[in-house]
């Protein structure tokens, strides 16, 4: 038998190109602004459904360490919402690629931090809370409610890695 | 009845998607537990809920695969119902059996719900067949998870003395203590795995980068720091670094992962039942990388015990998602000890 | 409220054993618990020798508890808790539940030890029925909670089955067992070459963390808490929680003065308030108390001092 070495070669460097261009919109903070209405596009709409209550109005901040950029945002019963750059409860760090690779389910989050290439400071619980919330949601539901095309890609991104 | 159970692969799930992930990769069973205290996985946003578990216990069962519910810490008395009521809902829900620690709960159970079927968790401590039948005699448990602490020959001597079917832990996230008798998490911060269901619960869990390196914290107490390229493991204390007597070392263990699949062959030829996964906290994806590789080494040991080869890359797979990338034989290799 | 001595949880010399028991004869106890309750390597007393201690202790006029090994790994540790049992002069600790099977079958009544984790009525309910007659809570339940279990156990339908509490009040909190025994791995020694190192270490080896706290101590299979679990500034709360024995876990040196100060607490010589100055010294490490309080094991909230007892500091 032949294990998936799940490798993703080509997407980080097409995901940091992404992000990158992202600080030139025209909102204040840039960055955590379009995080937030990319997440609300792509994420919230399979999010939605599950009980967040117990995280509204906690401040997180996500660092992207390979390419600088740190995003700031709260949610709330109506979604994301970017934040000034203040303060976090929980900040995650890693990569562009092992952010990308964990969005597509490709990484166990467990496996990252062991091997340092994830960190979750501030309140630890409530990064737990996420992380295991986030793993309760099934990838092609969230796809299927994602924008036209973009959860076709989504999915096409990681039977891709799969298979390499 | 058919034969006896031989080597089911049991796997973790600590949500619908990895339940499924388990089942869609040879996962012969898996276990789980509710959004709460009665099982000893109880992390935050993890586990099942009615409505979830009805779906997997409906995925899993469908495709013929069984449906083991952890309900396995110790009730109290001022929220022994919430303990009773799960039993009520694993059984009226249909599970195929449940993992019960406490002999009051299975006193319970049995009388509650005679036709459910009843496992031994490792939380219950039982070591030894005197240990094992007594839940047998009692409760007429079925199968029994030892706990990692005994050698394949005391494995073996418990099996050559009670007819209770025996699961042990193949892979995964290593107790050094004997479960259900480690009180190490609540000496530091409050909480055990008996009482709480978890070790080192996320509350008291504070992780960082400091210039000296990264910083594990449980209540305060520094349980370790690791230098930049050092790989890192849970934050739980037996698996942390200390000073004795002038010496800074793992002075309990090494952050590692248990991995006992060079010994398929013996647990075959001991009739092992099942052999059990942990990682009930962690994602479908390293449900599907575990899953797997087991799946493949326990038809290729049942196929052939004589030529069983454990495949290199089986165990590379199994290095990677392992805590502080290590694995030990533990306890079934006796110099561990 | 009776004193009782628990088990010697370490591993001292022939002579330094039965010398500390000699003179435990003499001490202001009610119970002495005898026995090796920790490792199956440690030999240098065996049966007959705590039989005949047990006989010295008894004629002393102390009520004499065996207790049973707490991981029970091989036949031979099987063997030996069967002898135990069957010897059938004195009352048997059950610490796991192979014991309680074999205690029952046998029809002997008996004390159930904090390893048998009763965190419930129902369990500590079943133990009573099976034949104990006294329970260890397990040494992490607070006191709210051992009050909610004899409460809820009160309607037993047999007054006869009436059960005793004995909680664990002083010494180094015994809080995990392994397979593996980290007083070898320190020496980097093999368990089956240990060279009995816990020979060398009458009170547990203390692990420090790497800012230098007291944290935990190691002896042998077992881990123990570094601080010492010290519940005599609230002896008198004992009685409204349902206490009936006080364990006092022995320690290397000065275990007598410790037994007389509790002794001096439970006849009213002393106020509870005073006992954590009188105890200080004697003790081998600060104390903790947070278990009790239903709070982490190593925290402790010394009570109020109190007003004035005109003693010059």
């Amino acid at each position: 038998m032949t294990l998936p070495t799940l490798h993703l070669p080509t997407l980080p460097r097409v995901l940091s190109r992404l992000t990158v261009t992202i600080p030139a919109w025209p909102f204040t903070p840039p960055t955590s602004r379009a995080f937030a209405f990319a997440a609300n596009l792509a994420a919230w709409p399979s999010l939605r459904e599950l009980d967040w209550s117990h995280v509204h109005g906690r401040h997180f901040c996500v660092q992207v360490s390979d390419i600088g950029l740190q995003f700031f945002f709260t949610l709330h019963a109506e979604g994301f919402r970017a934040e000034r750059r203040s303060r976090a409860d929980v900040t995650f760090t890693a990569t562009s690629a092992d952010f990308a690779r964990l969005a597509l389910r490709l990484e166990d989050p467990d496996t990252l931090f062991f091997n340092r290439k994830l960190l979750i400071e501030g309140d630890t619980d409530l990064g737990l809370t996420v992380k295991n919330m986030l793993d309760a949601v099934e990838l092609e539901t969230a796809a299927a409610k994602m924008p036209v095309g973009l959860g076709h890609l989504v999915l096409a991104l990681r039977r891709l890695a799969l298979k390499d | 009845m058919s034969n006896p159970a031989l080597l089911e692969l049991i796997c973790p799930a600590g949500s619908l998607p990895a339940l499924k992930t388990a089942v869609d990769n040879g996962a012969d069973g898996v276990y789980l537990g509710l959004k709460d205290n009665t099982n000893a996985r109880n992390f935050s946003g993890l586990n099942f809920d009615e409505k979830s578990l009805v779906e997997g216990i409906r995925y899993a069962q469908g495709k013929r695969r069984k449906v083991l519910m952890a309900l396995n810490t110790y009730p109290q008395p001022a929220t022994l119902s919430r303990w009773h009521k799960a039993v009520d809902t694993a059984a009226s829900l249909g599970v195929d059996a449940i993992i019960l620690a406490d002999p009051g709960l299975m006193d319970y159970a049995r009388k509650t719900h005679p036709q459910l079927r009843l496992h031994l968790s490792v939380q219950g401590s039982a070591t030894s067949y005197e240990a094992v039948n007594f839940y047998r005699e009692r409760f007429g448990i079925q199968r029994a998870v030892l706990p990692r602490v005994l050698s394949l020959a005391q494995v073996e001597n418990v099996i050559d003395n009670t007819e209770v079917e025996i699961e042990l832990f193949g892979f995964g996230g290593l107790c050094v203590m004997v479960e259900g008798r480690c009180l190490l998490s609540s000496y530091a911060c409050g909480d055990s795995p008996n009482t709480f269901g978890a070790c080192s619960p996320g509350h008291a869990v504070r992780w960082e980068q400091t210039p000296k390196g990264m910083e594990t914290r449980l209540n305060g107490v520094l349980i370790d720091r690791y230098a930049n390229n050092e790989k890192a493991g849970y934050p739980t204390l037996c698996k942390g670094r200390f000073e004795v007597q002038g010496e800074t070392y793992y002075a309990l263990e090494e952050p590692t992962s248990l991995n006992s699949m060079d010994m398929l062959p013996e647990m075959a030829r001991l009739g092992i039942a099942a052999i059990k996964i942990e990682g009930r906290q962690r994602s479908p994806a390293y449900v599907a990388q575990v899953t797997q590789v087991w799946r493949a080494a326990i038809d290729a040991v049942k196929k052939n015990r004589e030529t069983f080869k454990t495949q290199p890359a089986w165990q590379a797979a199994l290095a990677k998602v392992s805590e502080g990338s290590m694995n030990t034989l533990g306890a079934y290799y006796r110099p561990w000890k | 409220m009776k004193l009782s001595l628990g088990p010697l949880l370490y591993y001292w010399s022939r002579e330094d054993t039965l010398a500390f028991y000699e003179q435990a004869a003499k001490w202001p106890l009610d119970i002495v618990y005898l026995g090796e309750t920790v490792c199956s390597r440690r030999h240098l007393l065996r049966l007959p020798d705590y039989l005949e201690l047990a006989e010295k202790l008894s004629a002393a006029g102390k009520e004499v508890v065996l207790s049973s090994q707490t991981l029970i790994e091989s036949e031979s540790d099987l063997k030996a808790l069967r002898k135990l049992i069957t010897d059938g002069r004195f009352k048997v600790e059950a610490n796991e539940w192979g014991a309680v099977r074999l205690l029952a079958e046998a029809r002997l009544t008996f004390v159930a030890g904090p390893t048998l984790n009763a965190y419930n009525p129902d369990t500590l309910a079943m133990l009573a029925e099976m034949g104990a007659t006294r329970w260890v809570p397990p040494v992490e339940m607070p006191r709210e909670m051992i009050k909610d279990m004899l409460a809820a156990l009160q309607p037993l339908p047999n007054s006869a089955t009436w059960i005793e509490t004995e909680l664990f009040g002083y010494g180094r909190l015994p809080l995990a067992f392994s397979a593996r025994c980290f007083t070898a791995r320190h020496y980097n020694l093999q368990k089956d070459d240990c060279q009995f190192r816990c020979l060398d270490h009458p009170d547990g080896l203390v692990l420090t963390s790497r800012e230098g706290e007291d944290f935990l101590a190691i002896n042998g299979i077992q881990t123990q808490s570094a601080k010492v679990m010290s519940l005599a500034h609230r002896f008198d709360e004992f009685a409204a929680a349902g206490i009936d024995v006080l364990r006092l876990s022995p320690q290397a040196r000065n275990m007598h003065r410790v037994v007389e100060i509790f002794r001096a607490l439970a006849v009213g010589d002393i106020k509870p308030a005073q006992a954590p100055a009188q105890l200080d010294r004697f003790m081998p490490a600060a104390p903790c108390d947070g278990y009790w309080l239903g709070e982490a094991g190593m925290a402790f909230h010394p009570v109020n001092t109190p007003v004035t007892e005109g003693e010059p500091a």
